[in-house]
């Protein structure tokens, strides 16, 4: 009983830690971030951390955190509310696909977790930029390049961060 | 209750991921859709696309708006065709009066036809000229086919025409072909009849006739109607000639005053030499 207690506690302490690393990676994302945008196109962390609550807390999990991160996403962004809630939604489905019971911390520190972000933000700016951009205005290859491919790629490269900083704390 | 519940549980990451995708929805939708072209356009191209692909599928509802539609859109033509076809009629009418208007030696002024009424079983229509457009008693009133009648009641802005089918009404007029001189009276019905004209007189069906120099009160030349009949009468000396009028005095719209009056020199001789003869009667 106490045991199960103490696992909730756990989860719980968790959760909050992760809504404190959300609001710092926002506040990441709207003043620092401007100065890594290259030739228009920019990483987005809180996808990143989006996939990691995913792949350590399950399917189910990643699906609302997704949406919560959305939500918050829209409301201090300005932006529609509603879109970031809707692809990070999707994003924390795809990315919780690839969650497995005990092997969360292998997934992570692995080259899988940079897969599995490219993945996720993938599917996600493709729904997002989907959703703004007209593809009369763009021809499909180069909305599939841009805004699918490089916007991901970015996005992946900025993941291998705390990618390192988890293996760092392994090795320790 | 309770398998929907557990059904729930099972699937409830697909469950959770539904849930929030609409209320993710919902919200972009009651947001500034503006904003996103993008999706606009594909939901547009959806639906288009969807309503072409069912396009075969007969709809009561829309059919029965289509038609309603047309309906009324087809009243709403009819109605400009048949305005359209007055307006023709009217313009062409009032195209000849003015070339009419243009070859007359005259001052005429133009009036419109605001009323008809019979007052003692006489004929008059009302126009919408009076005083002020320098109408006055006794003025003739003719249309672009002929001699209409004459102005007896004239007030500020209307004016009273005593209309020529009426039978107190006497007209001097001539036969144009010949020059013959005779009366024109109302016979009752669509006709008048020309008096005093001897049977040995040269009137035959199709003589045209217009007002008498004779005339006290009607300027002459002005056409007045054509012969439609030459009776023979062996028990009289005169013809019987039935005129069929120039002007339809049924369909008058359109009319033109003439501002002319007879010489009152002349009226006055006329009038005293009629005194002179009551007085020799008495």
């Amino acid at each position: 009983m106490n045991r199960a207690k103490q696992k909730t506690n756990y989860a719980f302490q968790r959760y909050i830690v992760y809504a404190l690393i959300a609001i710092v990676l926002s506040l990441i994302q709207f003043s620092l971030l401007d100065f890594v945008v290259v030739q228009g196109v920019s990483p987005d962390l809180l996808l990143v951390l989006c996939v990691w609550i995913s792949i350590r807390e399950g399917r189910f999990v990643g699906i609302i955190a997704g949406f919560l991160i959305g939500i918050t996403l829209d409301i201090v962004s300005f932006d529609l509310v509603g879109i970031n809630a809707f692809t990070k939604t999707i994003a924390g489905f795809i990315a919780g696909s690839f969650y497995q019971e005990g092997k969360e911390q292998l997934i992570i520190h692995g080259l899988k977790f940079l897969f599995i972000v490219f993945i996720s933000s993938f599917v996600h700016n493709l729904i997002y930029f989907f959703f703004y951009i007209k593809l009369s205005d763009i021809t499909f290859v180069s909305f599939f390049m841009k805004y699918g491919v490089a916007f991901s790629f970015y996005t992946t490269v900025f993941a291998i961060i705390p990618m390192l900083v988890k293996r760092k704390e392994r090795i320790i | 209750m309770l398998q929907l519940l557990n059904l729930i549980v099972k699937f409830k990451d697909y469950a959770a991921l539904t849930l929030l995708c609409i209320i993710s929805l919902a919200l972009i939708s009651i947001g500034d859709v503006s904003k996103i072209g993008g999706y606009r356009a594909f939901v547009v191209g959806t639906i288009g696309w969807l309503e072409e692909a069912f396009a075969w599928v007969p709809n009561p509802d829309a059919l029965k708006t289509e038609n309603r539609a047309v309906r009324e859109l087809n009243l709403y033509l009819s109605s400009e065709l048949m305005k359209s076809r007055q307006a023709l009629t009217e313009n062409k009418k009032l195209r000849e009066m003015l070339d009419f208007k243009q070859g007359i030696d005259y001052n005429l002024v133009s009036a419109e036809v605001i009323g008809k009424s019979t007052i003692e079983l006489r004929e008059y229509i009302t126009i919408n000229k009076g005083k002020k457009d320098r109408i006055a008693r006794g003025m003739s009133v003719r249309t672009d086919a002929g001699l209409t009648g004459i102005v007896v009641v004239v007030e500020d802005n209307y004016s009273l025409v005593e209309t020529l089918n009426n039978r107190q009404v006497k007209i001097s007029a001539k036969v144009d072909r010949t020059g013959i001189d005779g009366i024109l009276v109302w016979g009752g019905s669509t006709y008048f009849n020309m008096m005093n004209i001897p049977r040995s007189f040269d009137v035959k069906v199709g003589d045209e006739l217009m007002t008498s120099n004779y005339s006290r009160k009607y300027p002459p030349g002005i056409p007045i109607g054509k012969v439609v009949n030459v009776e023979e009468d062996k028990s009289s000396l005169f013809h019987k000639i039935s005129v069929e009028p120039f002007v339809s005095f049924n369909t008058l719209e359109q009319v033109f005053i003439i501002q002319y009056i007879s010489d009152p020199e002349r009226l006055k001789l006329i009038q005293r030499m009629e005194e002179r003869l009551r007085l020799l009667k008495k």
